[in-house]
């Protein structure tokens, strides 16, 4: 059971009139945390709509804590916790209340929801701003506030929709250390979905990727890490020289200046790059194997998929050529 | 630090730097007080533990529950739906003003006088008039207490982003839409119709009505609380499907007024200057009203077109509402809004 994946689709598709949003996605979400990636219009929306049961796929199927996607939509709701990205809370009314009445529409009796919701505002480092009123708050405030209902019922699995947006630094901190100690110590699931790579990379295990409703990506971080190793190296005097000779020899190279990164796909990679550097005569500085990040790791995904983008800040914070990315041709979109 | 070791002659040794790093003390304190400076006591502020949960959630009809009672307690504390302190007021002085009649029913019957009676008591055309009276209850009290009411229903869920609140738990659009609908209707009952249950038990206190009064009154007075539940209805109906379409609650406060006034305003020039009535149909008060003389039994007020088109005009107009309502309430998302 416990190996069994929280999240599972097969085939899954979901169209809207002509316009495909996703495409025979085949998912599979072990327990842990997961990141959910992709640009705007990938849909990452439409997935969580589905996974929810709010929204009818066109046709595969898909489970969900071992329901139904296609008709257990209650059941599925009732046990996780949904964090949604954008505000969700009366700003005229106090924390507490707000996260007790979060508690009774999931069928608590109001006795029990209060003294839940204490304990989840506890949790999110709400004192006795529990008792202000909600639109006195800070983003944070709100944020952790958003997270207590979600969590009230302590669900089995929670659905994070950018729990970090727009928060500073502190809070960032606090909300990332307190999604890792749902995961690590409350051993619970997170289904995480952001724009922000370097959380997604401190509170996941695994990730997946969607583009233009397909799955571009899925699995442990690291494992994907790996399939992208590269070597990188500091040059002095003869960078180009050996940027060419590299390139000449098969090799993929990417240089920022006198920093090279070489893709480390051969038994012979660090060879044939000491060799380069001695023909053209470029010194080399430093020479180390470079552990990619996520968003790294992003990028050569997107790569691949035809995409030239410097990071992901391109694609994933820039609404309108993402629509126009993904927008269907009659639209005025199809080209990135 | 001692005087010779500042000369220039002096060694570097670098105790002028531990000393700015360090403190300009001179390190003959007494150990235990060093002690407790280089390491305060630790204290937790903040212990962060997750507190698992092994409780049952009940069933639908407790989530329902919830709905309505968040927005019907509301009325009277803090804690549940915030309701403006305006709206609560005025709920307060129409329920008061409602009750107008079952006070000078009560009058009539300390002071004994029929005449009075005549004016105030329990009558078939007082029974409608408590209900459905356009002055001063259907101008200056029941559309405005709707309108208040509707106003941040459906729009404000919109505006706060709360629809996801709703929508991400097992809650179905039909039962958010359908126990908003009753709360709304519900606070408006505590107005038309608990004051009309109010009344109808004034007179009975008053003069000391039997069982035989009751049941000879019985019809009248239940024909009075459907007319009452039908002008409800029609209020809420109208109100909510306003209130789906917009982000503030302004509009659809001030929406239902126009509505309400404004066709009946209209239909009452046109009769005024052509001597036709048929425009009537397109104001919900009238239609209310004409259905509500022919189920009481009082003397009607629109002579040219039978009670049932009034009816017909009613259920268009309501089920246009309602047909506004379901398909605005189905396009709210939880994702975003």
């Amino acid at each position: 059971m416990a190996d069994e994946p929280i999240i599972q689709t097969k085939s899954l598709t979901k169209a809207y009139g002509p316009h495909v949003a996703l495409e025979n996605l085949n998912i599979n979400i072990p327990r842990g945390a997961t990141g959910l990636l992709g640009q705007n219009g990938a849909g990452k929306s439409t997935f969580l709509k589905t996974i929810l049961g709010l929204i009818q796929a066109t046709s595969g199927e898909g489970t969900v804590l071992g329901y139904d996607i296609r008709n257990q939509g209650v059941e599925i709701r009732q046990r996780i916790g949904y964090m949604p990205e954008y505000d969700a809370l009366n700003p005229d009314m106090d924390a507490i209340h707000q996260v007790r009445y979060s508690g009774e529409l999931l069928g608590m009796n109001p006795v029990v929801a209060m003294n839940r919701a204490h304990e989840a505002l506890q949790f999110v480092g709400m004192g006795e701003q529990r008792y202000r009123e909600i639109g006195s708050f800070s983003t944070g405030m709100k944020q952790a506030t958003k997270l207590a209902c979600a969590i009230i019922h302590d669900p089995d699995l929670l659905i994070a929709d950018e729990p970090s947006n727009g928060l500073d630094m502190k809070a960032r901190e606090f909300m990332i250390s307190t999604l890792n100690t749902m995961v690590n110590d409350a051993n619970r699931s997170i289904l995480m979905a952001s724009h922000l790579m370097d959380d997604v990379e401190r509170v996941c295990e695994n990730i997946i990727l969607l583009h233009k409703g397909t799955l571009a990506a899925q699995g442990k971080i690291e494992d994907l890490k790996a399939i992208d190793r590269e070597i990188e190296i500091h040059v002095w005097g003869g960078a180009t020289p050996l940027e060419q000779r590299l390139l000449d020899q098969g090799f993929r190279v990417r240089r920022e200046g006198r920093v090279m990164r070489i893709a480390h796909t051969r038994e012979d990679t660090t060879t044939s790059i000491l060799q380069a550097a001695a023909d053209v005569g470029a010194q080399i500085r430093r020479m180390h194997e470079y552990e990619a990040s996520l968003e790294d790791l992003f990028l050569a995904i997107m790569d691949n998929l035809g995409y030239s983008v410097k990071s992901s800040d391109d694609l994933l914070k820039s609404p309108i050529e993402a629509r126009r990315v993904d927008a269907p041709e009659s639209l005025g979109g199809g080209a990135a | 630090m001692s005087d010779e070791n500042l000369t220039p002659e002096a060694p570097v040794t670098g105790q002028g730097r531990m000393d700015v790093a360090w403190g300009a003390n001179t390190g003959d304190e007494h150990p235990d007080e060093v002690q407790r400076a280089s390491t305060p006591q630790s204290g937790e502020i903040f212990e962060q533990l997750y507190t698992p949960w092994t409780g049952q959630l009940n069933p639908r009809w407790m989530r329902n529950w919830s709905i309505l009672r968040h927005h019907l307690l509301g009325i009277f504390k803090k804690g549940h739906r915030p309701w403006t302190m305006p709206t609560r007021i005025f709920i307060l002085i129409a329920f008061l003003a409602s009750l107008s009649d079952a006070g000078m029913t009560l009058l009539s019957g300390l002071v004994g006088s029929s005449e009075f009676h005549s004016l105030f008591g329990v009558s078939r055309d007082n029974l409608y008039g408590h209900v459905l009276g356009f002055f001063p209850r259907n101008v200056l009290y029941y559309p405005i207490v709707a309108a208040l009411l509707v106003g941040g229903v459906i729009s404000e869920d919109r505006q706060h982003g709360t629809s996801a609140l709703y929508f991400s738990r097992p809650i179905s659009r039909f039962d958010y839409v359908g126990m908003k609908f009753l709360s709304v209707a519900m606070i408006q009952a505590l107005v038309v119709l608990i004051t009309y249950v109010l009344y109808f038990l004034a007179e009975v206190v008053a003069f000391g009505r039997g069982w035989a009064w009751m049941v000879d009154i019985f019809p009248m007075f239940l024909a009075g609380m459907i007319a009452g539940l039908l002008l409800i209805f029609t209020y809420t109906s109208i109100g909510l499907s306003l209130s789906s379409v917009s982000t503030g609650r302004f509009f659809p406060g001030i929406g239902l007024l126009a509505i309400v006034f404004g066709t009946k305003t209209l239909a009452s020039i046109v009769k005024n200057l052509f001597e036709r009535e048929i425009l009537y149909l397109i104001s919900p008060y009238d239609c209310v009203a004409h259905v509500g003389q022919a189920l009481i039994g009082t003397q009607t007020t629109y002579d040219q077109y039978s009670w049932t088109y009034s009816l017909v005009a009613l259920v268009a107009m309501n089920a246009l509402a309602l047909y506004v309502l379901a398909s605005r309430v189905a396009s709210m998302e939880v994702t975003r809004e």
